[in-house]
């Protein structure tokens, strides 16, 4: 009987918020009770677990997650400061078909731009106006591939890579926004084709030092290889100190240890 | 001294607009939630994931937070749906199994490491919901209140719960602990911990 009593004390006893008849009974309880105690002790060693510390790489995580968002809300408040109100990428995100979504926000915009540009007939202005045009379209792809970016599907981060490779020139947004998905995308298919898009900026220290950075232990071996031989196709020196530790990493995959070896080779 | 900045102004920021604030409640957060996920998976990669999805979900859904009230109970109800859509998600993939630890080798003078990870694998051994709530309140030390509002149901139903889950969670220690020397070791689990 006294049992049944404890089970129901138990939980506020541990909160502390039981009256002092009650604390008493529970504490004499405990004491001549063996089931009961055992019960009290195993609870009290749940809440004395130690705490479990995450990775570092955790917080560099966040860190680059929270860059994008900033990199995209700038976008938006640009866009918002011209009068144009439009919802921020990361809300887009919450879309199922963000993709789709984010295409056709860039057909309208680009038709509704090129119309406006035709109508206006021959100005004075009509070159200012057509670079300002392609200025908005690239400030809007951009967008749209940080949404993509971003998406829960595999194929829709795809997506929004293949995208990326359709500007001509280096977007520092959307490189910082690879090199994310190179280090981070749970899908290997992605941080493989995120390599593919990076693979056109050799000139880009940035992405010189990126592939460098995504070339750690716990990478993927098929996207390891991949970067050993884009490092090597660069010619990229700087890489040997990065190539030596995963080389002699026990821990790592041996196809790639060997692979990394040839490579130090080549570009000593 | 100065008084922290409260969790709820940093999050009314971050809901205006600040990102950078959320910095200080990651900071704040991270080994809480790290801890209580490694506890409820048993899987450190997994548990990063999850701590990274929560704070995804509070950029996303920055606006559905209600300046004025309380931040821990609105983080942890994103962090709870988050684990759940995993489970769901693993569950239709039909491809996760909960990485558990070896269990450390039967010994009798055992130390406190070895309590402490026959302690942990009887948590995993737990039903999900079983292990949440004893997580939840034992733990991460929520109030019944908290956690009834979490879980969407009754708080005398909490510590019910509490209860029975403590109870299922001694007969897999004993099992664990092979019997003869269990109660010496739930005292030394105590003492140890």
């Amino acid at each position: 009987m006294d049992c049944e009593r404890i089970a129901e004390l138990l939980p506020d006893y541990w909160q502390g918020t039981l009256k002092v008849p009650d604390t008493q009974f529970v504490a004499t309880h405990l004491k001549t009770c063996v089931a009961c105690r055992e019960l009290a002790s195993l609870g009290e060693s749940i809440a004395q677990l130690p705490e479990d510390t995450p990775s570092p790489a955790l917080r560099e995580r966040f860190q680059a997650m929270l860059d994008v968002y900033e990199a995209g809300r700038d976008e938006t408040a640009r866009f918002k400061h011209r009068g144009f109100q439009f919802p921020t990428w990361a809300s887009w995100t919450g879309i199922r078909s963000g993709w789709a979504f984010g295409a056709a926000v860039l057909l309208i915009f680009v038709g509704f731009m090129a119309g406006r540009f035709l109508n206006g007939g021959e100005t004075a202005h009509s070159q200012e106006q057509l670079a300002a045009m392609q200025s908005e379209v690239t400030n809007m792809r951009q967008l749209v591939v940080l949404s993509m970016l971003q998406q829960d599907s595999a194929s829709q981060r795809l997506q929004g890579v293949t995208w990326s490779t359709q500007q001509r020139q280096a977007d520092p947004k959307i490189l910082v926004a690879l090199l994310h998905t190179l280090r981070y995308d749970s899908s290997v298919d992605v941080r493989l084709a995120a390599l593919d898009a990076l693979s056109r900026y050799s000139n880009q220290q940035e992405v010189r030092q990126g592939l460098t950075d995504a070339l750690e232990a716990k990478q993927s071996p098929l996207v390891q290889v991949e970067l050993i031989d884009l490092l090597v196709q660069w010619h990229d020196h700087g890489a040997i100190d990065s190539l030596r530790k995963i080389e002699q990493n026990q821990d790592v995959d041996p196809t790639v240890r060997d692979r990394a070896r040839r490579a130090i080779d080549q570009l000593s | 001294m100065t008084r922290p900045v409260p969790d709820e102004e940093l999050m009314t920021l971050v809901r205006g607009g600040a990102g950078d604030m959320l910095g200080v409640l990651f900071d704040r957060y991270q080994i809480p939630l790290f801890s209580f996920y490694s506890k409820l998976t048993g899987n450190r990669a997994t548990s990063e994931d999850l701590v990274q999805e929560v704070f995804v979900r509070i950029l996303k859904y920055r606006r559905s937070y209600r300046p004025g009230t309380a931040f821990r109970p609105w983080i942890y109800k994103i962090a709870r749906n988050a684990h759940l859509d995993q489970m769901r998600k693993r569950r239709d993939e039909a491809e996760f199994r909960p990485a558990i630890e070896p269990l450390a080798p039967h010994n009798d003078s055992a130390s406190a490491d070895q309590q402490e990870a026959l302690l942990r694998r009887a948590l995993l051994e737990l039903p999900e919901e079983k292990r949440e709530v004893l997580l939840l309140s034992r733990f991460q030390g929520l109030p019944y209140t908290e956690i009834a509002e979490l879980t969407g149901c009754h708080v005398g139903a909490v510590k019910v719960r509490v209860h029975r889950a403590l109870q299922e969670l001694r007969e897999i220690f004993l099992r664990l602990s092979n019997g003869g020397a269990a109660e010496r070791r739930i005292a030394g689990a105590n003492h140890g911990l």
